[in-house]
């Protein structure tokens, strides 16, 4: 071998004389002769590795030569379609359609897989070897790229285009033999996996192994469809690779607004995000900033009760959540005061709304001339992943959202400037995807975290199984327990949907305590109060057979109405009475689940596992810390929240009310303003207007596992504990 | 990397995620990557191990010599994991054939096993015993091929210190004739003299002592007996070839030839015959073990370069080779433990008595490892051209309990087998060449009378299948396919094309993988076609098995 690169070296390909600069490959000598050696794991942007071996031709010595990566020395003797090399050529394509879903994703799409066009060409129909027993799986966890493992054939393509080309270092081969495989960072699902969405690895696979991820069923507003190259151009693209681009280039528009113009609804169900290119908007909330309140007038029980719209200065049912900012889908906090924010050029608003389908929390209006792009969550996943784009979102809400953030939870409201300044550059913005766990019971803290998108589950593990102890949107916190007392996790924290939490480090956390200490009594006494309901649930959750509870759902229930059939005459006062108590409609239905005697009314069950709170896209909904769920005044009546209550115990209820006009800033009219309503245990009274309306005692308001505890033990048909 | 993996996995038992999280940050090193090492290697857990974590040999002496039954014995043993925590798996060759059956408990290995006390040996685990440590003979062998005798040892680098005539070293070794051991039989001087040559700011001299082929089991014995030859040899490799650094790469079941070597190399320390100046001149070589993360695999010379580098035991294309683009793509010198004992002993003696060795035409010495079906398996040191009908017969006591012979392997289940009626060929490179197999690393392997051919085929090409890297088409999915192939026809499942596929599917591996491995997979049945063809036809035609072996689900009655 000469390492001379001017030196010309002969060589003789298929009978013909060739010259080429020392160094070439046997298959660029043969390819730029115009003889074309078929191959899966060479392509030209890639170093060669010469594993598939498709390319092998015979060079004269004791084995075939793989042609991408062999160079060329002088004298050699090249022949590239022998009968045995073609022999040993289709058995290897043979061998790897043996294992090949064929017609695979990338037939299907496109019809372009390489190994089935190989297959194709060499007329091999029905592989002789034996299929593949053991599946080796799917992975649908990425929304933009859809990964099939049985369609992988360890070419080796994803893996250079991910580490060499675009240095990601997020593909490896991972295991041994036959059991060997692709995997993202430490085999995790693609979606989970430090992947930035370049579309590298699925711009470079031959087959069906990982393919582009349409996203249909959902519609982007009218506007210019942008070109690769343009789209290439900005800065929040870069790195992303051009043909994946063109791949999804339906999936994201240039559009054009006019001041005053609406962008989106509050309350509209959409599935696009929106990303500021030019001008200033405004955000801002256009309901009424109030609740439902029940007026109680004399205490007498068929005197006419009266609900109506109240802001929460005039009923201060919410002492625990003085929250100043309202918490809303875009890079900002509204003030509660003043619900309403600018957005500049480099904000992003909708992202919850495109990536997990919740209604748009605020409406968004442009000032001033405006250029956004509108994207769908498959260009919202390349941007959310793409390094320049992060670095871009973090400094935005380093800079500007995480005072309001911090501020918005009322237990930081006294955060000195230059505490916060200090957390600027040094909390982490991290992501999590649905169902991926952010921290586990029983492991040590280490950090804080704050809700930034989506909702998080936290639960306990105990006996009979999980219970859920909340749900946090935007503005919640958790693992504060453990950090306080310094023992493990007392919680699990699962991300529902597409979570960004804010992590504070233990050491920041504890210096916060250390500087304020107003903070760390009032966190100290939240700590305190969770411990203790967490060990109230727990009580109950070991004394009470689970079986039949479970089955009926009703042990998810905190505070039940429940009708003692024996005693109840179906008069109905209690139905009429709950009207009464709130203008004149119901929030309870006589009818419901049957448990022995008893029938379980269908009425706010003040849940365990609140249903209803997951996805309020303005985090209006909640527990008290006396179990009742209430809403909060920002409400923007969007009736997710009913829809989502198993036991149908919510209700929105049109009130009359002055509204902004949208189409005309400042101004106002009538219109009617829904708002949603679930039982609120009669909160102003002594007792439930319906069980004191009841005239023969079949009415009560129970909590179930003590309630059914002894009628339960009984029978006994449970299996113990669970 | 290789040792940041090892010690997380002696502290936590296994690997964590969390631990391989900080283990990226640590070293700078993408987590994929790590991922993709650890999870190669068969030595690395991923998950949390069972409490008895037991290994049972699966390959060729074992499989002879009651390796299936103790498996039997201690999955009934410890069926449905019951109360005990146990995980029984099949391992690939243990290199304990001379002590067959063997198997491993929490990496400890025992041999000479019965299935009563294989499954005692796992109770005491669980008991929380103290396992007893592997036995050893401590008096060591005399080895007719150790020059020194007891004469002060290390006396060619000494006389290299005084005379360093690396010119005379490589023309001794070349007039010797001395070939690799290790099976592929390059010649030794001419390897060393390509890496003298070859330009390269640093130089590395490699010994390859990572023999893992079912069978082979020499090395072990030459490293317990003379590891100052091994070691000498080594020295002298870098004094000749301007190398500074040695590694010797040992497969991780040889815990105790390790601690010799150990013990060795620190007396060379101590004594200045390593180091920086060595007997106080400005010559220097280091030399340290690297212990193999397990896998016949590394003994691959290019993937055990990988190994070393922390990287997937991988197999290289080449050219280029490892004399030129080794270690660190720097020029490196690979030989095998037996050959930088040959050389010793060569530099020491001449190249004349090297010649002089040796018989039936043949020269030369070879250690041999002879295991199977005979009375005294063992390793012995021969003259080439000794007769595999002396070895049998003679050396290893002759084939067990008055069996006769049917097929032995020249070399493990690389070199396939021959039928009784080759059994005077002479053990010499040309003459079993010739004779369509190869002499190889000298793993003899012997089959008695009432063996099935096609049994101990599979057993074979399941080795490789199992020890396949997987980086190439051909080997990874060809061995696989060929194992699905093979089993069937032991299951009655055979089809009327299999034969013409078998030969499209050998060509394929013979021709375009990319290592050695994958060229001789299909080696073993290819010679039980040919000698044994019969045998193979009664299964597939008459779904009979001669032996009684194949077809367990028609029972014995």
């Amino acid at each position: 071998m000469s390492s001379n690169p001017a030196a010309e070296i002969q060589i003789t390909i298929d009978g013909r004389p060739i010259s080429v600069p020392a160094g070439t490959t046997i298959f660029d000598a043969a390819r730029v002769n115009g003889i074309a050696i078929p191959t899966l794991c060479h392509q030209q942007n890639e170093n060669p590795v010469g594993v598939c071996r498709v390319c092998v031709v015979d060079i004269g010595q004791r084995v075939y030569a793989a042609s991408c990566i062999r160079q060329v020395e002088p004298g050699m003797t090249v022949k590239t379609s022998t009968g045995p090399v073609q022999a040993a050529r289709r058995t290897l394509v043979e061998l790897l359609m043996s294992d090949h879903p064929a017609p695979c994703a990338r037939q299907q799409q496109s019809g372009d897989c390489e190994l089935e066009r190989l297959a194709d060409d060499a007329g091999i129909q029905e592989p002789r070897f034996p299929r593949r027993i053991t599946p080796r799986g799917k992975d649908d966890s990425s929304t933009v790229i859809a990964v099939d493992h049985e369609a992988c054939i360890l070419c080796d393509r994803c893996v250079r285009g991910c580490d060499d080309i675009r240095n990601n270092w997020v593909l490896a081969r991972r295991g041994k033999g036959y059991q060997a495989g692709i995997a993202f960072d430490n085999n995790l699902p693609m979606g989970e996996s430090s992947c930035v969405s370049c579309g590298e690895c699925m711009v470079s696979c031959p087959t069906g192994a990982l393919t582009n991820k349409r996203v249909v069923g959902t519609q982007l507003g009218q506007g210019d469809v942008l070109d690769p190259a343009e789209l290439l151009h900005l800065p929040i693209f870069e790195n992303v690779s051009g043909t994946f681009l063109e791949l999804n280039q339906k999936a994201v528009v240039k559009r054009h607004f006019k001041p005053g113009e609406i962008v989106c609804r509050e309350g509209e169900f959409g599935s696009t995000a929106f990303y500021i290119l030019e001008g200033k908007a405004e955000v801002f909330l256009s309901s009424p900033i109030a609740h439902v309140k029940t007026e109680g007038g004399s205490k007498g029980f068929f005197s006419k009760l009266q609900s109506l719209l109240a802001p929460r200065e005039g009923d201060r049912r919410s002492e625990e959540s003085d929250r100043p900012f309202i918490p809303i889908d875009a890079s900002v906090d509204l003030p509660y005061d003043n619900p309403i924010a600018e957005l500049n050029p480099g904000d992003m608003f909708g992202e919850m709304t495109c990536m997990s389908y919740y209604p748009r929390s605020a409406t968004v209006r442009a000032r001033t001339d405006c250029v956004m792009l509108e994207m769908l969550r498959n260009v919202l996943d390349i941007l959310q992943r793409n390094k320049t784009f992060r670095a871009q979102l973090e400094r935005n809400y380093r800079t500007r959202a995480l005072d309001s953030h911090l501020r918005s939870v009322p237990v930081f409201k006294s955060l000195t400037q230059d505490f916060i300044d200090r957390l600027r550059d040094r909390v982490e913005l991290l992501r999590f995807n649905p169902g991926q766990v952010i921290c586990r019971q029983g492991d040590p803290a280490d950090s804080f975290y704050l809700v930034r998108i989506g909702f998080v589950k936290v639960s306990e593990q105990r006996p009979g199984g999980e219970l859920v102890l909340a749900y946090l949107a935007r503005g919640g916190y958790f693992g504060e327990i453990a950090l306080l007392s310094g023992i493990p996790r007392s919680a699990t924290c699962t991300a529902l949907d597409h979570v960004e939490v804010v992590r504070i480090s233990g050491e920041d956390f504890q210096l916060m305590l250390d500087r304020f200490p107003e903070v760390r009594q009032k966190l100290e006494a939240i700590a305190q109060e969770r411990i203790e309901e967490n060990l109230r649930h727990t009580v109950q959750a070991q004394n009470v057979p689970v079986d039949q509870f479970l089955a009926q759902g009703l042990m998810e229930a905190q505070s039940l109405l429940v009708l003692d059939l024996d005693k109840c005459t179906r008069c109905d006062l209690c139905v009429r009475a709950c009207a009464d108590a709130h203008e004149g409609v119901s929030r309870l239905v006589r009818e419901g689940l049957r448990f022995d005697k008893y029938l379980v009314a269908t009425s706010c069950r003040q849940c365990r596992d609140p249903l209803c709170m997951v996805g309020c896209p303005v985090g209006s909904i909640r527990r008290r810390n006396t179990l009742e769920v209430i809403i909060e005044d920002w409400c923007i009546g969007c009736g997710l929240c009913a829809t989502n209550c198993p036991y149908g115990n919510i209700n929105l209820h049109p009130f009359p009310a002055e509204l902004d006009d949208p189409a005309h800033p400042g101004h106002k009219i009538a219109g009617v303003q829904v708002k949603a309503t679930s039982c609120d245990l009669c909160h102003d009274h002594a007792e439930p207007s319906c069980v004191y309306a009841c005239p023969h005692d079949a009415a009560h308001r129970v909590n179930p596992p003590e309630f059914f505890a002894g009628l339960l033990a009984q029978p006994a048909p449970s299996k113990g504990r669970g | 990397m290789i040792d940041e993996l090892r010690s997380i996995q002696q502290q936590f038992g296994y690997l964590p995620a969390d631990q391989l999280h900080e283990l990226a940050a640590k070293i700078q090193v993408p987590l994929s990557q790590i991922h993709a090492v650890a999870s190669f290697y068969p030595h690395f857990h991923l998950t949390p191990p069972a409490q008895a974590e037991v290994r049972v040999c699966a390959d060729m002496a074992c499989h002879l010599r009651g390796g299936p039954d103790l498996k039997r014995g201690l999955d009934q043993a410890f069926r449905g994991g019951g109360p005990e925590d146990v995980a029984v798996r099949d391992v690939s060759c243990l290199g304990r054939c001379d002590q067959a059956p063997a198997l491993s408990i929490n990496d400890r290995i025992y041999s000479n096993l019965d299935e009563h006390r294989g499954v005692a040996l796992v109770r005491d685990v669980l008991s929380g015993r103290k396992l007893p440590a592997e036995k050893h003979d401590h008096h060591r062998a005399p080895v007719a091929s150790d020059p020194y005798n007891g004469s002060p040892q290390y006396s060619m680098v000494r006389q290299f210190i005084e005379n360093p005539d690396w010119s005379g070293v490589i023309a001794t070794l070349k007039s010797a004739g001395l070939r690799g051991m290790g099976g592929a039989g390059f010649p030794t001087g001419s390897k060393w003299e390509i890496v003298r040559n070859a330009p390269g700011k640093e130089k590395y001299i490699v010994c390859n002592a990572d023999e893992s082929e079912p069978g082979t089991i020499k090395d072990r014995f030459i490293m317990e007996n003379v590891p100052y030859l091994v070691i000498e040899g080594m020295i002298m490799a870098g004094l000749v070839t301007g190398a500074r650094r040695g590694i010797l790469y040992i497969r991780h079941e040889y815990e105790r030839p390790r601690e010799i070597l150990q013990e060795e190399i620190d007396r060379c320390y101590r004594e200045g015959l390593l180091g920086p100046n060595i007997l106080g001149s400005s010559l220097a070589f280091d030399l340290e073990i690297f212990v193999s993360p397990g896998g016949y695999i590394c003994g691959e010379e290019s993937a055990l370069l990988e190994a070393i580098e922390g990287k997937r035991a991988e197999p290289r294309n080449k050219p280029p080779f490892p004399g030129t683009n080794g270690l660190w793509n720097q020029p490196t010198a690979i030989n095998n433990v037996e050959t930088f004992t040959f050389a010793t002993a060569i530099l020491f003696r001449g190249a004349e008595w090297f010649k002089a060795q040796g018989t039936n035409g043949a020269f030369g010495m070879k250690f041999v490892g002879i295991s199977g079906d005979v009375n005294r398996p063992g390793i012995f040191e021969v003259p080439m051209g000794t007769k595999y009908s002396q070895l049998i017969y003679e050396y290893a006591g002759g084939i067990l309990g008055d069996r006769k012979l049917l097929a032995y392997a020249p070399s493990g289940p690389s070199s396939g087998y021959l039928p009784a009626s080759m059994v005077d060929l002479p053990l010499d490179w040309t003459a079993v060449a010739a004779a369509g197999s190869m002499v190889g690393s000298g793993a003899i392997v012997v089959c008695a009378e009432g063996r099935c051919m096609l049994d101990m085929a599979l057993n074979a090409v399941r080795f490789y299948r199992n020890e396949s890297c997987g980086k190439c088409v051909p080997c990874r999915v060809g061995s696989q396919k060929l194992v699905e192939m093979l089993t069937g026809w032991t299951e009655g499942r055979s089809l009327s094309t299999d034969l013409q596929l078998l030969d499209e599917l050998s060509h394929a591996l013979k021709q375009t993988s990319i290592c050695g491995l994958g060229q001789v997979v299909p080696v073993p049945i290819v010679s039980v076609l040919k000698h044994f063809g019969e045998v193979v036809d009664e299964h597939l035609t008459n779904r009979r098995c001669p032996a009684g072996v194949c077809f367990p689900q028609r029972g014995t009655a």
